[in-house]
């Protein structure tokens, strides 16, 4: 398929230059001190004192051209595993949420490791999501367990791949503990890492931080699987253009892709961003903006131009309930983006700017995701599927629907969404005028009622248990009322 | 020119949020002999009275209002010594220690809500980013502040702020501080399960909020 580009080459050619131009005269704030050490060994300009690294347009052209082509996401089942941009797009869960609206009252509170593991079981199930990024935070992690109480019930639940961060060093390692666990021992987890690390270090505008950083570093050094979004915001933390967002954005892509190759040569990454423009007439946070996905876009046309792949936060919603603006900021931002070729997409689940997890929501984006996948398929041309045979055989005025032709692509020409009505009216009333939410609703009950056959063995869960004492219990519940 | 025209001059160029005229204004005022204090209570408060109305009133986006009190800001480099100088400095609506919490570098609301507060004539000890709970409390009771106002941006920085209150209480000087949280990561819902004082959706917010609990 032919990507939507909404730059021409030259115009991605002198983004690309500007960008450069950026890091060389304008620089980025280093916060954490051997992330200076590192860009100073390798050829960039430090100042210790302010903590400022400017680098050389052919130090960046030197480090960035190590980037590798793909990145692998690994899950418990390896049948789960997914490469971009072979296998794209894949799906992935919006993340880190603090809330979840609880699926029988309706009322927004507080998560716990048990929504996680109800969510794991959800995800685990709908075919359109790929990545269970940990949609929330447990609000009744125990003292020191703030990260395993999410990975723990994530991964209990599901066999796709999981992705999260971590907040400190501390928590990083317990979580690769429980990997090692999982996985059957250090080796075979180093063989097969199957969790997948993701951070922020990149504090728009050019910054970046410290516990980020140090993990990324960390992580990148053991050749770990880990990659980072940017998140300028035009009118707050980068200028009120687009282009010039996209500067500032693809200046710190470029900034953290030079440190991990740095760190180690040849680190997959991916060019993952989540690009907004502020609202100005407040100072609102925008991510359901339809620029956030104009920018992702943008984003996708200079991944390919580094040869990485790309993608990111897009389909996020500012709407607080499964409405119409929900609808159309998922669908419309997710298009765009998967028309530019962007194949990763952190879309689903959450309202109210990443703030809550909906249970309907993350199956309404389910639908959405199998939509997108479609528009990425594009049309398939090839002579064959021009039809000409088919087109002479049932002849001017003749019916396609009792064609052998037609039931062997019945099921793959096009998506048969689940929740979309497509009934007439009249049957719509006579069902009570049911609306999508409340089906979605339904669809999530319905899979939650089953048994999830991605939960391990009690003797791995034994073990797990033993290790970390005091751990959540980490079960998915059927959902109630 | 009369006092009364310095007044309305003064006022007009905050409406009009250009920095130059202001600082041309306070100067002209100044040097036809017009107090400090005057140009400050009669001329620009009155001016940022009138953004702050256009701005709730929808009439003027962030970035009018941020440009006037910016301007504001410029004339009191000047303006500050004069007063202090002259003894008429008045009282500060309140005190307010400000920062973004533990492990969170995100700056930008925090230092406009720095901004929103000095304009509405509040004294902010501004402690930047990633800042430990001890420094707040510590420096909340050095300077004997009314307020402590944390930011978070990450969810995952979020208690960050809780600890804050916790601190407070375990060293029993939770009601000698009102505490008010905001950023993009927090709700009301959050500021009230963690005990704070308040909650703000924005910067503008967080000073009507302020002002509210102080008075």
């Amino acid at each position: 398929m032919r990507h939507v580009e909404l730059l021409t080459e030259a115009e991605v050619r002198r983004t690309h230059e500007a960008s450069l131009e950026v890091l060389e005269k304008v620089g980025i704030l280093a916060h954490f001190a051997p992330a200076r050490e590192v860009f100073r060994k390798h050829g960039c300009t430090v100042d210790d004192e302010t903590g400022l690294v400017r680098f050389p347009a052919d130090v960046v052209e030197k480090y960035r051209t190590m980037a590798p082509p793909s990145f692998t996401f690994r899950g418990r089942d390896p049948q789960h595993d997914r490469t971009i941009p072979d296998c794209g797009p894949i799906v992935v869960t919006g993340s880190s949420a603090p809330n979840v609206v609880d699926p029988v009252t309706g009322v927004e509170r507080r998560a716990t490791s048990t929504d996680i593991a109800n969510i794991a079981h959800l995800i685990n199930e709908l075919p359109g999501f790929d990545v269970f990024s940990i949609s929330t935070l447990a609000d009744d992690a125990p003292e020191g367990q703030f990260s395993l109480s999410r990975f723990y019930p994530a991964l209990k639940n599901c066999l796709k791949p999981v992705r999260s961060n971590t907040p400190n060093m501390d928590d990083l390692r317990d979580v690769i503990e429980l990997g090692e666990l999982i996985a059957g021992g250090k080796e075979a987890y180093a063989e097969r890492p199957i969790i997948n690390h993701h951070y922020c270090p990149m504090v728009s505008p050019l910054t970046m931080d410290v516990d980020s950083t140090e993990a990324v570093m960390w992580l990148t050094e053991r050749g770990l699987p880990v990659y980072t979004t940017v998140v300028p915001n035009a009118g707050l933390t980068s200028p009120m253009t687009l282009m010039g967002t996209l500067v500032v954005g693809n200046a710190e892509f470029l900034a953290i892709t030079v440190f991990q190759q740095m760190v180690r040569e040849g680190t997959p990454i991916i060019y993952a961003g989540l690009p907004t423009v502020a609202d100005m007439r407040t100072g609102a946070y925008a991510p359901g903006a339809i620029e956030t996905g104009m920018l992702l876009a943008a984003q996708a046309q200079l991944a390919r131009f580094y040869g990485v792949p790309s993608g990111g936060y897009i389909g996020l919603t500012n709407a607080h309930t499964n409405d119409a603006q929900s609808g159309f900021e998922t669908g419309m931002n997710t298009v765009l983006g998967v028309s530019a070729g962007a194949t990763l997409l952190n879309m689903g689940g959450l309202f109210s700017s990443l703030m809550a997890f909906d249970f309907s929501k993350a199956v309404v984006d389910n639908e959405i995701a199998l939509m997108d996948k479609r528009v990425y398929r594009g049309l398939e041309f090839s002579e064959e599927n021009l039809e000409l045979e088919e087109i002479a055989a049932a002849g001017p005025g003749g019916s396609y629907m009792g064609r052998k032709h037609t039931k062997a692509r019945m099921k793959t020409t096009a998506v048969l969404p689940r929740l979309a009505d497509r009934d007439m009216r009249q049957q719509w009333e006579d069902a009570g005028r049911p609306v999508i939410h409340d089906r979605a609703l339904a669809e999530a009950r319905r899979i939650l009622a089953q048994p999830n056959p991605a939960v391990w063995d009690d003797a791995l869960d034994a073990r797990i248990r033993e290790h970390f004492a005091g751990l959540v219990a980490g079960d998915a519940t059927p959902l109630e009322g | 020119m009369a006092d009364g025209d310095h007044f309305e001059k003064l006022k007009q160029s905050i409406v009009d949020q250009d920095e130059d005229a202001v600082l041309a204004a306070v100067n002209a005022a100044l040097a036809e002999g017009v107090d400090a204090k005057a140009v400050i209570d009669q001329g620009l408060l009155p001016g940022l009275n009138v953004i702050g109305e256009q701005f709730e009133a929808e009439e003027i986006f962030l970035p009018e209002l941020m440009q006037s009190a910016l301007a504001f800001q410029a004339a009191m480099v000047i303006l500050e010594p004069k007063i202090k100088e002259s003894g008429t400095e008045g009282p500060k609506k309140g005190k307010i220690v400000l920062g973004t919490v533990k492990g969170d570098l995100h700056s930008i609301g925090k230092n406009i809500l720095k901004l929103l507060y000095e304009t509405s004539g509040f004294e902010v000890w501004d402690l930047g980013i990633d800042v430990d709970l001890f420094q707040f409390v510590d420096k909340a009771k050095e300077v004997d502040a009314d307020i402590i106002a944390m930011s978070a941006l990450l969810t995952t920085t979020l208690v960050g702020q809780k600890d804050v209150i916790e601190a407070l209480i375990d060293q029993g000087n939770r009601d000698r501080f009102k505490v008010i949280v905001g950023g993009g990561a927090t709700t009301k819902e959050w500021a009230d399960t963690i005990g704070a004082d308040g909650w703000a959706g924005s910067a503008y917010e967080a000073v009507t909020l302020s002002t509210t609990l102080v008075s």
